[in-house]
């Protein structure tokens, strides 16, 4: 027998031990005629379903596993609810019908159009016909990250509009990070600051298991997808590195544009949460990349008709958050996340173009070819994807700081340092000479290493044995200098033609147990170690 | 942190420092010293409360002393133990009068 298409039929009026067995006859003829191969009950216009109609239904739905019955209004769902009906098979209420002819449309989506139609109420109509399993899944994981402690907005109601259906939100005077950013560029700093604020807060979410999918699983299938696109040695090489990043139970939004964070009266809102999903932040880090660089990288005006913002502003605000993320400036550190992120976005871009069916031509093959280029040097360069992700989530290594180079920031280096020399229990006065000794060394960076501009520094403190000893290492990637190169002044002098320079550095060597300096890779390493 | 009292009796200035004299507040304490030496002849500093001193902090000292060598004296009483070892690596010992 083949099996032929959903057969719906409609239940009308009232069904009870009056004409259970008439409508039963009439249903059977119907899918007899067509062949049905699955069925569904309209319930749309159904008044009242009594056990003899319910027990109709039961029969039918031995013949049909999968039966739905749709459209059922309040009333009779109350029956299916109290009977244990809707346990046992597929029961949908039926949504409320909202009409938004005249309504003021106020925003428009790649999945969706949203009105206003009250002075409380907007409604967030879908383009696809059947996005209901979509409309519930994102009122679910919403309802889940608020749960997790996310602020976000939830809909409240699916209704149906037209062919289409709906999620009512309640209405927000918000504006969105990318409205601000175009509208209010002095406020850059601010909305990197706050965007990071909330991406740290989304990744520091664990998420039950099972409640949210894999993002490595859909990356490991796009990974595969590039089979084709690849010689064999870079796709192997991505599907093991893509393989090698570790599952963890961490919140990924999967969209985390600045058009999906959203200001309202002093409160940060994530919105667009059908993306949530549970995994490595690198995935997140790799979206954004394609958010504000990846998917401009041809198209550079394009950033300016999605998010409202130049393609520089983009820029600019990707490294920020870099910096803010990973909470350093380091050139190697920030490029090494950087690297690992573009291969994540460069994977999901050119999968996305073979999905949608290679274009290429014009502005397509220009795309595929350079993102595809790019892949394959950060492969060339790129052994693993995963980072310490705890690194920025949970602040970094406790033995080492990074800091602005700026004199300002002294007293802190000075506090960080001693908090560590406290901890080993050293005396008073040879803190104090370190102290001094690292106020020189940190102070020269400050004034020289990036003059004019400013950069960062780290400074790393170890504790060593035999004989017991204290390593302070101080780390900048300005201009080569070595200090201890300088000539000592002469300590004999009287106080006339002693000169005022050269004094800290001849402290310096005075005071500590063995310098090093030495210059690797772009950066001035300068250990100071004093015996205690 | 680095309070300053300064007390001036006739041509005769006491200041007294408590807290640190480092680069971050050496600056201030330079400045605080230029404005108030036009007439002084004798200058005296309390070290008493001063807890830590670095280089920037041994610059200054020299400025004031060779500013002082021009026009009378300059002492430091009450130094204690840690700052001196830092006067002595630095030869300061010799530059200065120490009580």
């Amino acid at each position: 027998m083949a099996t032929n298409d959903t057969l719906t039929v409609a239940l009308k009026g009232r069904i009870d031990s009056g004409n259970a067995a008439d409508i039963e006859k009439e249903i059977q003829a119907q899918i007899d005629a067509v062949d049905a191969g699955s069925l569904i009950l309209d319930a749309e216009e159904l008044e009242y379903i009594s056990s003899a109609g319910l027990r109709v239904i039961l029969r039918l739905r031995k013949k049909y596993p999968d039966l739905r019955v749709i459209n059922v209004n309040s009333e009779v769902y109350e029956i299916f609810d109290m009977t244990g009906f809707n346990q046992m098979m597929k029961v949908e209420k039926a949504y409320k019908v909202v009409s938004v002819e005249g309504c003021e449309e106020i925003g428009k989506g790649a999945n969706g159009t949203i009105y206003r139609i009250d002075k409380d109420n907007v409604v967030k109509v879908y383009n696809n016909a059947d996005a209901l399993e979509d409309i519930e899944h994102e009122r679910e994981v919403a309802r889940l990250a608020l749960i997790l402690g996310i602020p976000t907005a939830i809909s409240y109601d699916v209704v149906k509009v037209g062919d289409s259906y709906g999620s009512v939100f309640e209405f927000l005077n918000a504006r969105s990070f990318a409205k601000i950013l175009a509208d209010e560029p002095e406020k850059f700093e601010w909305c990197a600051e706050e965007y990071v604020e909330m991406l740290k807060k989304i990744h520091g979410t664990e998420v039950p298991e099972g409640k949210l999918p894999s993002i490595k699983s859909e990356f490991v299938e796009r990974a595969g997808r590039l089979k084709e696109h690849l010689p064999a040695e870079y796709s192997e090489k991505l599907i093991r590195l893509m393989n090698d990043i570790p599952e963890v139970n961490r919140m990924i939004h999967g969209d985390y544009h600045t058009k999906n964070l959203e200001l309202q009266d002093d409160e940060v809102l994530l919105i667009d949460m059908d993306t949530l999903a549970v995994g490595h932040p690198v995935f997140e880090l790799g979206s954004i990349f394609n958010a504000f660089i990846g998917f401009f990288e041809v198209d550079t005006d394009g950033i300016e008709s999605f998010q409202g913002f130049s393609a520089e502003t983009g820029r600019r605000l990707w490294r920020r958050v870099l910096e803010l993320y990973l909470g350093t400036k380091d050139e190697d550190a920030i490029r090494d996340v950087e690297d690992k992120a573009r291969i994540i976005g460069y994977t999901r871009l050119i999968a996305r173009s073979v999905k949608r069916g290679l274009n290429l031509e014009g502005q397509g093959k220009a795309e595929y070819e350079i993102w595809r280029k790019n892949l394959m040097e950060l492969l060339d360069r790129t052994e693993t994807l995963a980072f310490d992700p705890d690194q920025s989530v949970n602040g970094s290594d406790p033995n080492e700081l990074d800091i602005e180079a700026i004199t300002e920031n002294l007293p802190k280096v000075l506090e960080f340092i001693d908090s560590k020399l406290e901890a080993v229990g050293c005396p008073l006065k040879t803190q104090m000479q370190i102290d001094v000794a690292a106020e020189e060394i940190f102070v020269n960076i400050a004034n020289y290493a990036y003059s004019p501009d400013k950069g960062m520094a780290k400074v790393r403190v170890e504790v060593g044995d035999d004989p017991l000893h204290v390593s302070i290492t101080f780390i900048d990637h300005g201009v080569p200098y070595d200090p201890l190169a300088k000539e000592d002044p002469n300590v004999n002098l009287s106080a006339e033609e002693r000169q005022i320079g050269g004094l800290g550095i001849f402290l310096v060597k005075n005071t500590m147990d063995d310098l090093t300096y030495e210059y690797i890779n772009g950066s001035n390493i300068l250990t100071l170690k004093k015996n205690l | 942190m680095l309070n300053i009292n300064k007390n001036l009796d006739g041509e005769k200035l006491m200041v007294a420092l408590e807290g640190r004299l480092d680069t971050v507040t050496a600056p201030e304490f330079e400045t605080e010293l230029k404005d108030s030496l036009d007439a002084v002849t004798e200058l005296i500093m309390d070290m008493k409360d001063l807890e830590y001193i670095s280089s920037a902090g041994l610059r200054v000292l020299l400025t004031a002393q060779k500013s002082m060598n021009q026009k009378g004296t300059m002492k430091l009483i009450n130094v204690n133990d840690t700052v001196m070892e830092i006067f002595d690596v630095t030869g300061f010992v010799d530059i200065l009068t120490i009580e």
